[in-house]
Formats: C-alpha cells, structure tokens, sequence
C-alpha cells in the first residue's frame, strides 16, 4: 500500500472532458442514481469506487448512453462530452459510443478471428479506405494493447481461442481501434487472475497517455494503483469525489472513511 | 390365475414389502430414523421393489417362453409333410389356437363341461357347430388331429398357467422375505433403490434405441428381398419409374429422388427467408408484449394436421398457382405441381424454423451485443455481424433438421404434387416424390414377393439414409461450432 501515501500526483489536464449535472437514473420505479454532478478530466484515469449496487457502474453506462439499450431505464438530467450534451436529441447514440468506447467486466470477444474482432469498429464506422490503412490499425491498436507480440502469428484465430486475460486487452484494443476520446471501463479485471490484472494496469496507465478513462472497480488497491482521481459512490450518491492520494489517505466524508478502511460494504 | 390378476397380486405384495421393509428398519433401531442409513422410505421401496421386480422379471419371461414350448410340442400331433414349410405351420397353429379358444368359451358359456370338452371328439358330430352354438364361428370343419391337438393345447396351458402362478409367487415371497430378513439400520437401502432407478433409465433409453434398429433392420432385410428380385443398380439408377403388375417394371429411383429434392429445395425456399426474418424479429426486435402475442399464433402452425395442409394445397394453392402463374404464363395446366406441394410443405415448415431459430438467438449472450453496441454499432450491424455468426451453427442445424421433414412429408406431397413420376425442370409440373411412392406401392391388395411391392421397402431405406445422413450432418454442425462464443 505504499502508493497510498502518495498525496500529491501529477495530473497533466487540459480541462474537462466530460461534465454532469444532477444526473438521475431511475430503474421502473427505482431510484438507481441521485442528483450526481461528476467531471471528468481529459488525459486522466478516473476511479468509480462503492459497494455493489451504488450506480457506479449505471453512471458509468450513462457516459456513452449504454442505457439506452435498457427498456426499462430513464436518465435525467445533463451530461455534456466537449461542451454537447450527449442527451440532446441530435445526438446519435451510435456516433456517441464511437467517441466513448467500452470495455466490459467479461471479456466478451466476438466469435470472429482476432483480426476481424479488432477490425471490427473501423469497419462499421468507415475509417479506413483500404486493406493495408485497416492492417495498419489493427495492427496499432494490438500494440497499445499490449497484445501484438503475443497473437501477430496468428491474426487468423478465433478471438475466443485467446487466455481470460489476452482476450481482455483483444476487447481493449477493439476499443482502441476506433479512436475514441473517452474509455469506459466496467470493473475490467474482475474476471483475470493476478497476472492478467497487472497487464491491464500497466495498459491503463500507458492509455492515459490518449485518452481519458474511466475505471469500475471493487477493488480500492487498483483504484488507488492505476487512477488519478476517485470517485466513491453509495447508495445511488456521488459521495465524495477529488485526488486519489487524497480520498484514500485522507477522506473528508466519514461514509468514505468507513468504506475505505472496509466498515462498510 | 390370469396374468393381470398375477400382477394385482404382486402389487398387493409390493405394498406389503413397503410396509414390511421400512418397519422392520425402523423396530431395527428403535424408532429413530436418526440411527438409519437411509431415509426410511428408502427401506420401504427396497422391500417393494424386491418382491416385485425379480417376479416380474421371470412373468415376463414365462408369458413369452410359455406359448414357444407348447407349439413346439403341438408339433407331434401333425404329419410331417404338413408342417413343412413354415405358413403352413403357422395357419395349422392358428386353427389350433382359435379351436382351443373355442372350447374355453364354451365352457365358461355352460355349453360344455369340463370334462367334455376335454374328451369331445370329431366322430360324435361336429365340432364346428357345438362351437358355433356358442358364438364361436370356425371357418371350417375341425379336423381330428386339430382338436386333439386343441384339447392337448388347453392341458398345456393350463398346467403352465398353474406353474407360472407358484413360480411366480414364490418368487415375489422369497425376495419379500429376503428384503425383510437383510433389512436393518445399516443395510444401504438408498443407494440400492438408486441402482434399480438407473437400471429404469438405461432401459428406457435403450427402448427408444432398439426400435430405430429394429426398423432399419426390418427394412433391411426386405430390401436384400428386394435386390434379389430387381437388379438394385438398375433401381438406384434408372431414370424411369414405371410399375405394372404384369412384371416387367421399370422400378428408377432418380425420377422420384428428383421429385422429393426439387419439392424439399421450393419448400426449403419458401420456409428459411421467412422463419429466419421472423425469428430475428421475435428475438431482437420485438417488445415482450408483441412476442407474447406472435410466437404462440405462430406456433399453432405446427400443430395443424399435414393432412390439413394437404387439403389447403389441394384447393386452395394448387387452384391459385395453376390459374394466375402456371396457365397465363403457359407452364403447366396442373394444379397438383411441384410449387404448390413446395409452398405448402415450407409454411408447415415456418414455425419449426422460427421456433427453433429464435431460441438459438436468444442464447447468444449479452455481453456480445453489449460489446458491439459499446464500439458504436447500429441494431442491425450488430445483428447481421455478430448475433447471426455466433447463432449460426444453430440455425443451419435447425435448417438441416427442417430439411429432413421436409424430404420425409407425406400428406401433403400426396395431395398436391400429383403422382406422375416425372423428370423435369417446370416447377409448375406435377411430379411425384418417394414417401408417395412407398404408399401407392403398399396400399391395396399387395402381396409381399414381387419387387413391385418390396421396391417400397428399398425407398424407405433410401428415404432413411438420406434423412440419416441430413441430421448427422446437422449434429456434426453443430457439436463442431457450438462452443465458439463460450
């Protein structure tokens, strides 16, 4: 736990990427997510932390209006991506998730070919004009996935061939493919093993570099490993939100105190 | 003692092992069901089942040995030339049978005794009339060595029906008194109930496995009959199907092979497009209250009779198609066609498609169409791109399988493909496919030795490799794709 010592860290900005105001989630009659106000750094990690069911993961499938595919769930309520509010009627949730890729809790590669699964989004979306553009970003998207040295032999193969953990970063760098602006990240190493964790860590720092992200977790050590700000959520509310040297050494909300230090949960 | 009395009788006892057994283990520890290995129910099937199942084991046995032994002995009362070829044996044996029937009737009807009906004899009047008297009708006078053989028919069978009765009791009473004797808190009744459970369930599916054989093998040997009578070459090659029942028939499969592929690739035409767009629109696209109300409508397809569908093709689409395709455009003047017989058998086979097809949709998981929608994918990119590839293997087994009833339907190829064996590429001709076939050769006064009967048998055997070979191609499909999204 050394890192948590860390008070101060280097946060390189340049303004915000996302803003939210009074964000509700209702889900039929449930009161998912209260009145959150949220915003989100460009070039940064962000950490959402809680107990289960404290619509972290539900403001998080907020930011690329995942909701959406849900029937029964109704958002309130502004979230604003560069200035746009991606609520507004204008908006195409389906140009909006290019922008705001998602990597999920399970790694779920397509039943396709570890080429195909990459190529995937730059294909729908018409990024490329030919064959050796479409090789090149594959091929790009591998590498900051950390996975290009590891499957550059066989392109070919099912992507459901891979381990737990390549098949992870395969659904990170089909992410990456599209350039988006923001990564969404729904509790990704829930279902690695240690190993496998690190790698994706290690991946989410040097993402950082391109892009803001947004990390799920349970786990505070990697909240407190990979992000640069933390937000912790109970109960539906944004509790406390700020650097993460400083929520998790020095909470300024006794329900933070209590999470943290593992009373609640 | 009748045999369906005998099996009352052996419940009775079967009760008795029950009580018996699962009081016995409780006296055996006090009355505390804590101290016993097993449940105390368990104790109660264990004697149920041991007075039961050996004794029903040997019935069984007996009733199907019994009748074997005695026509063996029957044998004696007849001279030799007259039970030499088997169908003789077997209508002597008949007569034999149905004299001894008769006499059983007349004695529990009064018309005789016992004892006369064991010394009746052909010299002192006719048999056939006593009998006759009584309601039995004889097709013929009762020949001495008939009768005597009936009456050494009936002494036979009685003595067996006596033994079989105290073979069979003392079975069920040894293994009661067994179960009782061995049975104590520590005899492991659970896990010898769960043995006689699994023998249950092997024997059931083995049931299911040996009729398959059983019918393959029955076809089988008629159609080696078959091969014996017609050059088979000539049957799965001639391209002409013409049988007279003066001999000389030309017996060509690939006229009728022809028919049912051409039928089965219309109707395969007409079901796929459909029941696939319906299912993608059942499973994806649908709210839980439009699928609630459409899948069921949809199902009650599949519960409509085909001779229904048979009839629906006979006046209501083969009509249709003859007066506003066939005839305008000069292709035919027939109502019964190949297009009528293929649209009819491809609505029949929507529902199967739909059914089967939605089902496999619904088990792609989430998570993919979760991933898909998550890089910006529409609905419909995410459904042609990733749902229909990873429910693929489904569905082409779903296909082959539809395919499969398709090439076996009957009814309605019988009412509105017509009956001509014909090669041709007009799908508005009639033709004819192998199912009608088999019943055309079959129906009617048919006698079972000449080839025009038995080829029937060699269709059915074709039919059957052909549908074999479609489902394991089907199963090999699927086993070899099924796990790629897991």
């Amino acid at each position: 736990m050394d890192d948590l010592r860390i008070v101060e860290r280097s946060v390189d900005t340049q303004g915000f990427k996302i803003t939210a105001r009074g964000v509700q989630v209702y889900y039929g009659e449930k009161h998912a997510l209260k009145d959150v106000d949220c915003d989100i750094l460009d070039k940064t990690v962000t950490a959402f932390i809680g107990p289960s069911g404290c619509g972290k993961s539900t403001f998080l499938r907020c930011l690329n209006r995942m909701n959406d595919t849900v029937s029964i769930a109704r958002v309130q309520g502004e979230i604003r991506l560069d200035g746009e509010d991606i609520y507004d009627k204008r908006v195409d949730p389906v140009q909006l998730r290019a922008k705001v890729g998602m990597v999920f809790q399970k790694p779920n590669p397509f039943p396709k070919s570890i080429y195909d699964n990459v190529a995937y989004g730059p294909k729908i979306h018409g990024l490329t004009r030919s064959k050796s553009e479409l090789d090149g970003i594959v091929e790009a998207s591998l590498k900051k996935a950390a996975l290009w040295n590891e499957v550059k032999d066989r392109l070919g193969e099912p992507g459901t061939g891979l381990s737990g953990g390549q098949q992870q970063r395969l659904c990170i760098a089909r992410a990456v493919a599209t350039h988006p602006e923001v990564l969404l990240m729904d509790e990704p190493c829930s279902a690695l093993d240690p190993i496998a964790t690190a790698q994706v860590e290690e991946l989410i720092d040097e993402l950082r570099s391109n892009f803001s992200v947004v990390i799920v977790t349970h786990s505070m050590q990697q909240a407190a490993r990979v992000s640069q700000k933390t937000a912790f959520f109970h109960l539906g509310n944004l509790v406390e939100y700020g650097e993460t040297g400083q929520i998790f050494t020095n909470p300024k909300d006794p329900r933070t105190e209590s999470y943290i230090s593992g009373r609640i949960g | 003692m009748s045999v369906f009395l005998l099996i009352v009788v052996l419940l009775v006892l079967g009760i008795a092992g029950y009580v018996l057994g699962r009081g016995r283990a409780l006296s055996s520890v006090g009355g505390n069901p804590r101290k016993l290995h097993s449940l105390p129910g368990y104790y109660g099937w264990h004697g149920a089942i041991l007075a039961i199942l050996p004794a029903l084991v040997a019935l069984t046995m007996w009733v199907i040995a019994q009748p074997l032994i005695i026509e063996r002995q029957l044998a004696d009362f007849f001279p030799a030339e007259q039970i030499e070829n088997d169908s003789q044996r077997v209508l002597l044996l008949t007569d034999v049978r149905r004299v001894a029937q008769g006499l059983d009737t007349a004695v529990a009807a009064g018309a005789l005794t016992e004892e006369q009906a064991a010394m009746i004899r052909t010299e002192f009047g006719s048999v056939r009339d006593r009998l006759a008297t009584v309601g039995v009708a004889l097709g013929s006078e009762v020949t001495p060595q008939v009768l005597q053989a009936a009456q050494r028919y009936r002494e036979l069978a009685a003595t067996g029906g006596l033994w079989r009765m105290i073979v069979t009791l003392a079975i069920a009473l040894g293994g009661l008194a067994w179960a009782v004797r061995t049975t104590n808190g520590d005899l492991r009744a659970r896990n010898r109930v769960e043995v006689v459970i699994l023998g249950l369930l092997i024997l059931a599916s083995t049931i299911a496995i040996l009729t398959t054989i059983g019918i393959v093998l029955s076809m089988l040997s008629e159609t080696i009959r078959f091969s014996t009578m017609y050059p088979f070459a000539d049957f799965l090659f001639g391209l002409t199907w013409q049988p007279t029942f003066q001999g000389n028939s030309e017996l060509g499969l690939i006229p009728l092979l022809w028919g049912t592929l051409y039928i089965s690739l219309v109707s395969m035409i007409v079901a796929v497009p459909i029941g696939l767009f319906t299912a993608i629109y059942l499973a994806e696209y649908a709210t839980p209250r439009v699928r609630s109300i459409v899948k069921p409508l949809i199902e009650v397809i599949a519960g409509i009779p085909t001779v229904v569908f048979g009839l629906f093709a006979l006046v209501t689409v083969g009509p249709f198609l003859r007066d506003w395709f066939a005839a305008p455009t000069g292709l035919g003047t027939s109502g019964s066609s190949v297009m009528t017989a293929g649209i009819v058998i491809g609505i029949l086979n929507i529902p199967f498609i739909s059914s089967l097809a939605d089902d496999i949709i619904n088990a792609v998981p989430q998570s993919l169409r979760d991933g898909s929608y998550g890089l910006g994918a529409t609905k419909s990119e995410t459904i042609r791109q990733v749902v229909l590839p990873a429910a693929l293997p489904g569905i082409v087994g779903a296909i082959l399988l539809a395919a499969s009833r398709a090439i076996g339907e009957t009814m309605i190829v019988t009412m509105g493909a017509g009956a001509a064996a014909k090669l041709d590429l007009n799908p508005f001709e009639a033709m004819t496919t192998i199912t009608v076939k088999i019943v055309s050769q079959l129906t009617g006064d048919t006698e079972f030795n000449s080839p025009e009967t038995l080829v029937a048998f060699a269709l059915g055997m074709t039919l059957f490799v052909i549908t074999l070979g479609l489902n394991i191609f089907a199963l090999w499909v699927v086993r070899k794709y099924r796990e790629q999204y897991e």
